[in-house]
């Protein structure tokens, strides 16, 4: 087992050079300079800024140095977590990123939590009690929660909800202006309102998928050989359906943490965008906006790290529960 | 003396399949008795009901789609069928165990094989954790199992097919059961494992006098293990009697040719002899005795074509469902 | 030899029996004919939504402005729907007139004609056919008598029209969907708008599937070191969050409608690369691929021939999935003001506009494309669904 986790750290480092090498060839590859790029945000950099920009690139990349020793510089930086300065904030980049990035974190561990916590007893409930009917229906629920878009959701509900008439939830930020007055209790519902409406966002696709997923599982383990000989030694309906078929089931549960974690990642920023939300992924679209490049490849590189220990952790997860894995070099 | 106690005994037991396109009366009517420390084969090809029997036994037909629409089963003074989930699982895995065919999927992946036993004990027996744990490794011991501490802590994709049936095995005499249903238990082995498998099986049930109701496809080993054989067909039996007899004189045209098809040695001929004709399916089973178009006795004879001939005991320890059995026929019979 | 002969001692194809099997829910088919539908108002969208006129009548003399302001990429969509139509046609004729044993050569080359005839028939057009700027406001023309006897299209709007006077209107009766912050109608911008999240589905998908197909073939088939190399390199494109990698690649390069597919199909490959190799690596122990490689065939008829018709069930699964996923990420990134540029009519852009820059919330900006982006989505969903259904069980049984 510890061998299997050390082997999984040792190939974490290719993929983690890996990430590095794709934003630097990103950035290298980008046709024209700073400037020319800017202007097609359908605006004119002045003339100060252009120059900052380019000096900026310069002093990060070493321009004129060939392109291998420029990009090991820049992952020399990258170890140390340096990655310049931001253009449009004059700070450095990983400050900025220290600052927001606990508040995205925040966001989708809650979400996370809560899309398992649901998933996994409405997956169990709708694959141990069936009625035929209601199998279909809830299939093609589930798949029209799935494609409900989250900006369109996100702004439905601030458009309806936050205002006139219903005024229910604020629509923006994580807490009131005056916020840091209020005493505790206050200042908790002041918060946990507004959370709910972005949490929400970002839970209800999840929610549809892992649901579906549990459902799925449940369904082909119930049926199982190995539940018939459980069921033949006398254990109760209770039993036989969490201890034998969903500890089955919960394998392939925990792999698609693999794919959730990045998908949230994403819906963050769009998620943060609507409801204002000063995370990572509000960071990562003002950057790219204004053509903060520092910051955008700073972002986009700790974004790779983070969904890579998650990556990890779920590996991990994946060898506890299963113990078919431990003990076989896979792939 | 040898004391013939009954243990289980099924009377007129009928189990309904209801799937979409019907009805299927998957057994019709069977009835059967297994001596206590005895060995009763329950002989048959797929599809003629034999499992379902056995799973009827156990109380574990699903439910939908099946049915028990009929019979009692009477194990230790109680019919099975009338008492309630809670009582049957206190019977499961203690009273009366179930080993199946497939040891490669009857095992669950994500526990220990020693864990799984321990489950099976800790259900049944107030025994602690580690006393269990000790149970657990005797019966792996028990079995055949060598270094049994070892094999305890190991999870069933580490072991052989002949080990995991092995581990089954031990899992269900694990709270000594009166009565061990074995279904199929070396359909899925090599022929070199079948043996073991079996002879484990004989030597198990000398120790302990646990009855055995054995559920196979295979004449072969019919034979040798047990001492009372039922031959069903298409949901019903269609000969019943002491194994010693049964292959010597098989009175149902289906043993019949069952036996005829079994490879003797010494055989000169050409080809194998096969029963002409395939087995019916639960829905569609021809009416009247339900061998008739495949029998060489009776495909012509208007009564075998259109009325059941129902299980009769034609002389001590045999029965037969058959119009032309000798000694079948009673005078207030239909004849055609 | 009559035709019918000929027939009886065909089966049924591996693809009749996935269609009937997954024509057999009346919902599927429901939402296939919706994807129908949206694909005959992408293709015609100018003749649906145009504020030129069919014909008008100017001084007596009968002109056509509508067809003459008709662009290069009008006449190359015209072009490749009605080659497909064609090609589809041809299916359905191949089962019933050409023998199985050829039938999937015929196939391959019947494809490989119909996309040279619209890649060819596409440069063409953009050589030959002007860029036409027809700026004529021929409504107003109506109005002031010098034209008469006008058809417009049923929605008389361009989509770069602008219209200040008229800007953010709630539906009415003449923007029944409304009007946008510059005054352009919204039906209209919606109508073409399904051409850009089609084309943008269609070609990135296309690229994706084509770049997993190649490398999970690769890899499943090479098995040892190159596999084990190969699928680290995967594990890198997996690792980057998808929607970060695209925001960043965004950030460096020019926008563009092909950029934005390109992009799209370079980072979503890895599902398909994933399937495709665990079917070949299965694939390649089986008997009929050891058959082929000892008669000493060449890699490229084993790969193409022999394997990957059986590999292709999950990858044509995906690729419905992937039509709806990349549709979702480019109405992002047009929602996040990275997408195509205005005046382009994306879907996402339009849902941007809803909460205007003083709070108000425009409701009409937001359901309207939202609705658009959620039935698209989820049509491509259910029917990615069901197809998967259909192969699944089928296999199931095969196997």
């Amino acid at each position: 087992m510890t061998t299997y986790i050390i082997r999984r750290l040792f190939l974490m480092i290719p993929t983690l050079l890996g990430i590095t090498l794709m934003v630097f060839a990103i950035s290298r590859a980008a046709p024209g300079d700073p400037v020319g790029l800017s202007q097609g945000m359908g605006g004119m950099m002045d003339a100060q800024r252009a120059a900052d920009v380019r000096a900026a690139r310069n002093r990060l990349y070493g321009l004129d140095k060939p392109v291998y020793i420029q990009y090991a510089t820049w992952l020399g930086r990258v170890a140390r977590l340096d990655f310049g300065d931001s253009i449009k904030h004059h700070r450095p980049v990983i400050d900025l990123i220290k600052e927001r990035l606990p508040i995205t974190l925040i966001l989708n561990l809650i979400s996370f939590v809560i899309i398992y916590a649901v998933s996994i007893p409405m997956g169990i409930l709708s694959a141990v009690g069936r009625k035929k009917f209601l199998d279909k229906a809830s299939s093609v629920m589930l798949l029209m929660l799935w494609s409900l878009p989250s900006m369109w959701v996100g702004q439905m509900l601030i458009g309806y909800l936050c205002g006139p008439p219903y005024n229910l939830f604020p629509p923006a930020g994580l807490s009131s202006n005056d916020a840091e007055q209020y005493p505790f209790f206050q200042w908790l519902a002041d918060r946990l309102m507004h959370l709910v409406l972005p949490v929400f966002c970002l839970t209800y696709a999840g929610f549809a998928y892992l649901t579906k997923l549990v459902r799925a599982g449940m369904l082909d383990n119930l049926r199982a050989d190995y539940v018939r000989t459980a069921r033949a030694k006398g254990l109760s309906n209770w039993s036989v359906i969490f201890h034998h078929a969903f500890r089955n089931s919960v394998i392939p549960v925990i792999t698609i943490m693999a794919t959730l974690l990045p998908a949230m990642f994403g819906g963050s920023v769009i998620i943060e965008r609507i409801f204002s939300v000063s995370g990572m992924g509000l960071l990562a679209f003002e950057s790219v906006t204004t053509r903060d490049y520092n910051v955008v490849m700073g972002v986009a590189t700790i974004a790779g790290f983070l969904n890579l220990i998650g990556l990890l952790l779920a590996d991990i997860s994946y060898a506890i529960a299963d113990p078919r894995i431990s003990f076989e070099s896979t792939e | 003396m040898i004391e013939e106690v009954t243990l289980l005994n099924i009377k007129g037991l009928s189990v309904d399949f209801f799937t979409e396109n019907g009805i299927a009366h998957a057994v019709q009517d069977v009835s059967f008795s297994v001596k206590k420390g005895q060995t009763f084969a329950l002989v048959g090809e797929s599809g003629c009901g034999k499992s379902v029997t056995a799973l009827s036994v156990m109380r574990l037909i699903p439910d939908p789609p099946g049915k028990i629409a009929a019979g009692e089963i009477n194990f230790e003074n109680r019919n099975l069928l009338s008492i309630s989930e809670q009582r049957m699982r206190s019977v499961r895995g203690n009273r009366i165990a179930m080993i199946f065919q497939e040891p490669m999927t009857s095992l669950n992946p994500v526990y220990t094989v020693g864990e799984q036993i321990v489950e099976t004990i800790r259900l049944h027996q107030k025994k602690s954790e580690p006393e269990a744990w000790e149970i657990a490794a005797e019966m792996l011991r028990k079995v055949g199992i060598s270094e049994p501490g070892q094999r305890v802590t190991e999870y069933p994709h580490q072991m052989s097919g002949g080990m995991r049936q092995r581990v089954m095995i031990a899992m269900a005499i694990s709270c000594k059961p009166q009565l061990l249903i074995a279904d199929e238990p070396t359909t899925a082995l090599d022929v070199t494992i079948q043996a073991q498998i079996l002879d484990l099986l004989d030597s198990l049930q000398q120790q302990s006098k646990m009855s055995i109701l054995l559920i196979t496809h295979n004449l072969g080993i019919v034979a040798e293990r047990a001492q009372d054989v039922a031959v069903m067909y298409a949901s019903r039996i269609a000969e019943l009697s002491n194994s010693k007899s049964l292959f010597e004189n098989p009175l149902h045209p289906y043993t019949q040719g069952l036996l005829k098809s079994l490879p003797q040695l010494g055989f000169t001929g050409e080809r194998l002899y096969t029963i002409p004709g395939i087995v019916p399916e639960p829905l569609h089973f021809p009416s009247g005795c339900k061998f008739h178009p495949r029998c060489y006795l009776g495909c012509n004879d208007k009564r075998c074509q259109t009325i059941e001939p129902q299980l009769r005991e034609v002389a001590l320890g045999r029965q037969v469902a058959c119009w032309y059995a000798p000694g079948y026929e009673r005078p207030d019979d239909p004849k055609l | 030899m009559s035709d019918n002969k000929k027939h009886k001692d065909w089966g049924t194809s591996y693809g009749e029996m996935v269609w009937h099997e997954f024509a057999k829910s009346k919902f599927t088919l429901l939402w296939l004919g919706f994807i129908v539908v949206l694909f005959v108002v992408a293709v015609f969208a100018p003749f649906f939504a145009n504020d030129k006129p069919f014909f008008i009548k100017i001084d007596g003399h009968l002109r056509w402005p509508l067809f003459g302001a008709l662009t290069a990429s009008d006449y190359s969509i015209f072009l490749a729907a009605f080659i497909t139509l064609i090609q589809l046609l041809l299916i359905l004729r191949n089962k019933r007139k050409v023998d199985p044993s050829i039938r999937s050569g015929v196939l391959w080359r019947q494809i490989f004609v119909s996309i040279s005839i619209i890649i060819i028939g596409t440069i063409l057009f953009f050589i030959f056919i002007p860029k036409r700027l027809d700026a004529t406001d021929y409504k107003s023309m109506i109005e002031n008598g010098k034209a008469t006897n006008a058809l417009f299209a049923p929605v008389p709007y361009g989509y770069g029209r602008t219209d200040l006077k008229v800007r953010e209107q709630a539906p009415n009766r003449q923007h029944w969907l409304g009007t946008d912050d510059v005054g352009s109608d919204v039906l209209c911008r919606v109508i073409h708008g399904s051409r850009i999240s089609l084309s943008v589905g269609f070609v990135a998908v296309g690229i994706s599937s084509i770049i997993g197909i190649i490398i999970g073939a690769i890899l499943g088939y090479s098995g040892g070191k190159t596999d084990f190399v190969g699928m680290r390199l995967v594990e890198i494109m997996m690792a980057v969050p998808v929607f970060f990698l695209i925001i960043t690649i965004v950030a460096f390069f020019p926008r563009s409608l092909f950029n934005i597919m390109l992009i799209i199909g370079l980072t979503t490959w890895t599902e398909d690369a994933r399937f495709v190799r665990a079917e070949f690596l299965k694939l390649r122990r089986q008997d009929f691929v050891q058959a082929a490689i000892s008669l000493g065939l060449p890699l490229r008829s084993i790969l193409f021939r022999h394997m990957l018709p059986n590999a292709i069930a999950p990858v044509l699964v995906n690729a419905t999935f992937g039509i709806a996923g990349a549709i979702f990420i480019e109405a992002a990134l047009s929602f996040l003001g990275f997408g195509v540029a205005p005046p382009a009519p994306s879907w996402g852009q339009i849902l941007s506009l809803g909460v205007s820059t003083t709070g108000r919330f425009l409701w009409w900006l937001t359901l309207f494309p939202g609705l658009a982006i959620f039935f698209t989505v989820l049509a491509y969903n259910i029917v990615g669904e069901s197809l998967r259904d259909a192969i699944d069980p089928r296999l199931r049984e095969a196997r």
